[in-house]
């Protein structure tokens, strides 16, 4: 009796797995999600796929962007797709939408010179551009990005702002040799020159947090006459602001960040931060799916939508100042949530 | 008749009973691939000729390694370090095929010297090699246990690749020298290989990786099945003690399948990173240990040993890559990805443990009711 009831539960619970499972695929054939062939006017559909490094909440943004392209038209329809950070997941996940016959796929490749060999192999099928992270070398389209160097002079522009009268300032940055790193702090250091801003050096933390704000703390203590810092990547300014107020002197030293960390978009509209330059990931997904749909379906070469020769093209980094970090933080939630 | 069939169904349930799922997770996925219109599976887009290529590319790598963890817990051992040993391994050989001067400034960029890729690949198996027999000798004459020996070996051989190549990655396109032949033995089909890249047909849809595997398969199927030396590992992980006592050197033998282990996980490191074109050794070969163990369970090893088959594991590395395959073509997010996977292993089993019972008696009944 009791060995029928156990065979019954497991009968049961096979089949209602079987059940899910046949029921996925078959929804999946009638038009509930990204599969589908053709709309209800019949149209065929062209698949465009956007395909990220990893998962973080930047691409969260690019996501909304993405979507709204593909809301704008009705003869395509996209997914979008967060990798793990490894070039064997992307490789995986881009041969699958390959067989699934997407005509189009914008990348961010986490290993953008080890994947030049996949992205060529891609590129014979299908059409692909690189976003935020670019393998120059490849037969990818295009790139679509952020001008590091252009964004590290706009942190620069906001701390000419902060102190008219100069002083001097620290950098901060996860790990320094990273390209982002390299080429912002360049920019900072190229939007300064000959004014009376010192900036005294560029400390590191390997993307510890903990250390970030110890690095912070020792060079309050180092330097008293200290005017300003600058956090180059996200979490760095955060980490300044806690030290900067632990020490009483919030307002007095001037931060500049990068990024739209929540900490930083609060502390700008108390004055207690300066101003971020922040990277526009929505553009990112909004006009890499634009971009795809105008190759394949209207024919359009990358000349005709004006990019440069280069075959790179730079989003603008955006400065938010005081007054505007709860309406950007507003936005960022909407974008978060898929609006 | 009736009972030569039912001894078979008996000696071979568990690989049947998975070969049952893996027929059944080909068929949705056909099902729930095919073009719209269309009512014939083999149109389905999982069983285009282009993903065909794509699945068994993947089922080569990662089978390979499976029959290495496979053989050690069949001796009731394990081993964790395979996906450690993978990133690590990787680094290695791409320092041998890359100069000297594009690496990190590191200890073991200094000493790996640039050699021809075929002494590089031998090397590689050198090495894995070399790092079997050392956890083989802890493992089997220490008597340390396996869990903690290749635990030490997951955190180290990743710290070490970690290490030695500066947290950064290494790419294959630094070689300088013509790696094409090589590109085409790692992630190439047979006519790229027999035809230098120019091949098509059906050829060209079976991966070079899916031939190693079928070789490995071959290999350490009769070595394990058909062999002395292969009743002795089922012996070695059934009861240890019992088979020292009847006169087998059962050190030599457990230590022997850890041998076997970083042999086929340095065999499949190879063609993993050409596939990947770098490794980062941080996320390179991730969890790789664990899909090895879940492959081997579903295909019908026992954690407590002396029980699997060969055949048992390549069916568990097929279902989990058609799973993974058939997330990705339904369109499905990536995360539920891991979520599916877990669910079907424990679902199959679950039903192997207990459903079997029940399977078998609809088989025994028949005979009755039918005379």
């Amino acid at each position: 009796m009791k060995l029928k009831v156990t065979e019954t539960i497991l009968k049961s619970s096979l089949l209602a797995w079987i059940t899910f499972l046949i029921s996925c695929g078959g929804n999946n054939n009638n038009g509930n999600s990204g599969n589908t062939d053709s709309n209800d006017s019949g149209i065929k559909k062209i698949k465009l796929a956007f395909v990220t490094n990893a998962t973080a909440d930047f691409w969260s943004y690019g996501k909304a962007g993405a979507e709204k392209a593909a809301s704008e038209h009705d003869d395509i329809e996209i997914e979008f797709k967060m990798g793990d950070g490894t070039a064997a997941k992307q490789r995986e996940v881009c041969d699958a939408l390959l067989v699934r016959g997407f005509k189009g796929i914008a990348i961010s490749p986490p290993n953008p010179t080890g994947q030049q060999q996949m992205i060529n192999d891609w590129a014979k099928k299908s059409q692909i551009i690189t976003v935020d992270s670019d393998a120059p070398e490849s037969d990818r389209l295009f790139y679509l990005g952020t001008n590091n160097v252009e964004a590290g002079r706009q942190a620069g522009e906001l701390l000419k702002e902060a102190l008219p009268n100069g002083g001097k300032v620290m950098a901060f940055v996860g790990v320094g040799d990273q390209a982002n790193a390299v080429e912002r702090y360049q920019g900072l250091k190229e939007a300064v020159a000959g004014t009376n801003i010192e900036i005294l050096d560029l400390r590191t933390d390997e993307a510890n947090i903990g250390k970030a704000r110890r690095n912070a703390e020792d060079t309050l203590t180092k330097y008293p006459d200290l005017a300003g810092m600058v956090g180059l990547w996200a979490y760095n300014a955060p980490a300044c602001l806690k030290a900067v107020k632990d020490k009483g002197v919030a307002g007095k030293v001037k931060i500049i960040a990068f990024d739209e960390e929540v900490e930083t978009l609060k502390a700008i509209d108390t004055g207690e931060i300066h101003g971020t330059v922040v990277q526009q990931p929505y553009e990112f997904g909004y006009q890499a799916i634009k971009a795809l749909r105008s190759i394949i379906i209207d024919n359009k070469t990358p000349q005709d939508l004006e990019i440069p020769d280069t075959k790179q093209k730079f989003i603008a980094t955006k400065m938010i100042r005081k007054g505007e970090g709860a309406a950007y933080l507003k936005k960022c939630q909407e974008w978060k949530k898929g609006g | 008749m009736n009972n030569s069939k039912l001894g078979f169904i008996n000696n071979n349930r568990r690989e049947l009973g998975m070969l049952g799922l893996l027929i059944a997770l080909i068929v949705i996925t056909s099902w729930g691939t095919r073009e719209s219109g269309v009512q014939a599976l083999f149109e389905s887009k999982f069983l285009s000729a282009d993903n065909l290529k794509n699945i068994s590319r993947e089922i080569g790598i990662y089978g390979i390694f499976s029959i290495g963890v496979g053989i050690v817990i069949i001796t009731a051992g394990i081993d964790l370090s395979v996906g450690s040993l993978m990133a690590l391994l990787g680094v290695v050989f791409l320092y041998f095929v890359t100069p000297p001067e594009t690496r990190p400034d590191s200890f073991l960029a200094k000493i790996i010297p640039e050699i021809p890729w075929l002494a590089a690949v031998l090397f590689t198996l050198l090495i894995g090699t070399a790092i079997g027999v050392f956890q083989g000798l802890l493992v089997g004459k220490l008597k340390l246990q396996a869990f903690i020996v290749t635990l030490c070996g997951l955190l180290s051989y990743r710290g070490l690749a970690r290490f030695s190549a500066d947290d950064t990655s290494i790419n294959i396109s630094d070689s300088s020298q013509n790696l094409e032949f090589l590109r085409f033995l790692g992630e190439g089909s047979l006519s790229d290989v027999l035809s230098n890249g120019n091949g098509s047909g059906f050829l060209h849809s079976i991966p070079m990786s899916f031939i190693y595997l079928l070789c490995f398969a071959i290999f350490f199927g009769v070595l394990l099945h058909k062999s002395v030396f292969g009743r002795y590992i089922f012996a070695a992980g059934r009861n240890e003690l019992a088979t020292k006592y009847s006169g087998i050197n059962t050190n030599i033998v457990i230590a022997f399948a850890y041998v076997i282990a970083g042999f086929c996980t340095a065999f499949a490191a190879i063609p993993f990173c050409i596939y990947t074109g770098s490794v980062q050794p941080a996320t390179h070969g991730a969890f790789f240990e664990l899909y090895a163990i879940a492959a081997a369970v579903l295909g019908g090893c026992s954690l407590r040993g002396g029980e699997g088959s060969i055949i048992g594991i390549l069916i568990g590395t097929a279902i989990l890559i058609v799973l993974r395959n058939m997330v990705n073509l339904f369109g499905y997010p990536t995360p539920l990805s891991d979520a599916i996977t877990g669910g079907v292993i424990f679902v199959g089993v679950l039903l192997d443990q207990h459903g079997a019972s029940s399977i078998k008696r609809i088989f025994s009944k028949k005979p009755v009711s039918g005379n």
